[in-house]
């Protein structure tokens, strides 16, 4: 506690950015066996990588993506985009995860809706989106079809895997499932056990969705749609990522300018309800309702302890290093769930780290831009790598 | 070698030796990782710490060392009985908020439980005190009272009645002289500047 030995400082160039990037679709061919029990005779994973190969085709990290992610995790797709992927201050020549290092690969998740297949996909038997007819996804489901690709690219191992809430259900999952294909796990904002309080507002989301009566059962077509479920259901999820402390600081009770209909009204009035909607409106855009059905249900199954006896029992195949990270003001998935993550890994002789960071930014913190964990995420996965 | 760097290598020596190859050794209050780093080279040891802090955490993870940043107690209670070979309570001690429960529950999760202590009963302390009526400044008290972490010092004797009381066996014990390297072998609560003890249950 009190070697106050100095920090090591390494000169390092100025990060920069991936640039411009573009997407891959991987066709499997081979059947793929769904924990269901049902089946897929052929699927597809959108996905785009970042960075080369080496030699040994073994300086791969694999990139997880939350509910509502995607493929897209760094760069641009045209000079015109007005944001780059989901986590580009994270990814990039000189960065926390290095491209001038590794070879970074992302892919949309199976029962995905952008690119993937998912429920918008054509069902070859009918000719018609599988809708509800798409085969029950689990996050193990989603992880077995992201070994696929990684076996197509011809990978020999992946130096890691790492991605925050359903994405650290996923390279918990990668850990577990491929011991000698993976070395290092970073799980972050996340659990090894879906709890009541996450399966209750997966429930209302999916419910929000179902009770719109363009849903009809699932069979809506390519457009249209349960719009209003769908938006609904994003808000509602929205506000926990955030917190607190962090929607008082962006909108405290800041108004908008005054509604046409007076303050005593039911129109927009505050900042926040204008920010809520327009999260709602453009996610309708983007996202599928089916699949944010089958998404949000993959998360709610999602039970180590459950699945394998015990969370020791789970990890105990499991050879990677393990590096969890929680966040103070995290209210989906506590410190306290990340924490235990950790303590089972530690329980079953695996080399874990817990770290947390101090943050009022709720669950959405792990996408926050900070050097503290750019520094932790760097030196985990450079260490002893040449 | 200043007092400085023998402060952070005295336990490490005497450590390296009480410490079986590849055993499972706890940390508590780790710092920096330096001490595991040293018996994970030395002794292949299979080593956690933990810290409070998120960048002595950090610079665990950047040494490869597994870390775990949060309450020593919270994390001893999720540990069975004898998980740990050793535990470790090096230099820590006089900052604990309860050190009996500290030590009580090091010495449940650990078969053996080693504690390292600067002992404030050390001759010149007492002089410092005695003479200018203040709180002692000096290679090891580099700070004054405003500028310093809450402590409850510890000497030699307090700690041996400790143990005594609480009937915690002592297996082994190390005092060294007031340059922390040769061993002290008269009149320790005096005449000693550190002690290490090897306690079992």
């Amino acid at each position: 506690m009190n070697d106050a030995q100095g920090q090591i400082s390494h000169p390092r160039p100025e990060p920069g950015d991936v640039g411009l990037v573009e997407p891959h679709d991987y066709v499997c061919r081979e059947r793929f066996e769904f924990d269901s029990g049902q089946h897929l005779d052929e699927f597809t994973l959108r996905y785009e990588t970042y960075g080369r190969l080496n030699a040994a085709r073994d300086n791969g990290i694999m990139v997880l993506h939350a509910l509502s992610g995607d493929h897209h995790c760094a760069g641009i797709h045209t000079i015109n985009d007005r944001k780059p992927g989901w986590w580009d201050n994270l990814i990039g020549p000189g960065k926390a995860v290095d491209t001038t290092k590794f070879f970074v690969i992302c892919s949309n998740v199976l029962g995905g809706c952008q690119g993937s297949t998912g429920p918008q996909s054509l069902n070859p038997a009918t000719g018609r989106p599988y809708g509800v007819e798409f085969p029950f996804v689990t996050i193990r489901d989603m992880v077995r079809a992201q070994k696929r690709l990684c076996d197509h690219l011809g990978l020999t191992a992946l130096q890691g895997v790492i991605g925050g809430s359903m994405g650290g259900m996923q390279a918990l999952q990668w850990g577990i499932e491929y011991p000698d294909f993976v070395r290092r796990v970073v799980a972050m904002a996340t659990t090894a056990r879906e709890s009541a309080q996450g399966i209750a507002f997966n429930e209302v989301g999916r419910q929000a969705i179902m009770q719109d009566p363009e849903w009809n059962r699932g069979d809506y077509g390519r457009s249209g749609g349960p719009r209003v479920g769908l938006a609904i259901a994003r808000m509602m999820a929205h506000i926990t990522y955030l917190s607190d402390a962090s929607m008082d600081r962006k909108f405290g009770r800041r108004r908008k300018s005054a509604p046409l209909s007076g303050s005593y009204s039911f129109d927009v009035q505050f900042e926040v309800e204008s920010y809520l909607k327009h999260q709602g409106e453009t996610f309708i855009n983007r996202f599928d309702a089916n699949s944010y059905l089958y998404i949000t249900r993959a998360i709610d199954h999602f039970d180590l302890p459950a699945s394998y006896g015990s969370l020791e029992k789970a990890f105990d195949a499991m050879k990677a290093e393990a590096l969890v990270v929680g966040f103070t003001s995290d209210w989906l998935f506590p410190p306290q769930q990340n924490r235990e993550i950790a303590l089972a890994l530690l329980r079953s002789g695996k080399r874990a780290t817990y770290a947390q960071l101090n943050t009022d930014l709720g669950h959405d913190s792990f996408l926050l831009e900070s050097p503290q964990l750019y520094d932790l995420i760097r030196d985990f996965f450079e260490r002893d790598f040449t | 070698m200043s007092k400085l760097q023998v402060k952070r290598t005295v336990d490490m020596q005497i450590l390296g030796d009480w410490v079986e190859k590849s055993s499972r050794v706890l940390d508590l209050g780790c710092g920096r990782g330096v001490l595991l780093d040293y018996l994970v080279h030395t002794k292949q040891v299979f080593g956690v710490g933990v810290d409070m802090d998120v960048a002595k955490v950090a610079a665990c993870v950047r040494r490869g060392l597994s870390a775990y940043q949060g309450d020593m107690m919270d994390f001893m209670r999720a540990f069975p009985e004898g998980h740990f070979d050793l535990v470790v309570c090096s230099r820590t001690l006089e900052e604990l908020q309860s050190p009996s429960a500290v030590i009580s529950e090091a010495l449940r999760v650990g078969r053996s439980v080693a504690v390292g202590f600067v002992n404030h009963g050390f001759w010149k302390n007492r002089l410092e005190v005695f003479l200018s009526g203040r709180k002692p400044r000096n290679d090891v008290y580099t700070t004054p009272w405003h500028a310093s972490r809450p402590a409850n010092p510890v000497s030699i004797a307090d700690f041996e009645h400790f143990c005594e009381t609480e009937r915690i066996r002592i297996v082994r014990r190390v005092h060294l002289r007031g340059d922390w390297r040769r061993p002290c072998r008269a009149l320790p609560n005096l005449l000693a500047g550190y002690a290490l003890y090897d306690l079992a249950r």
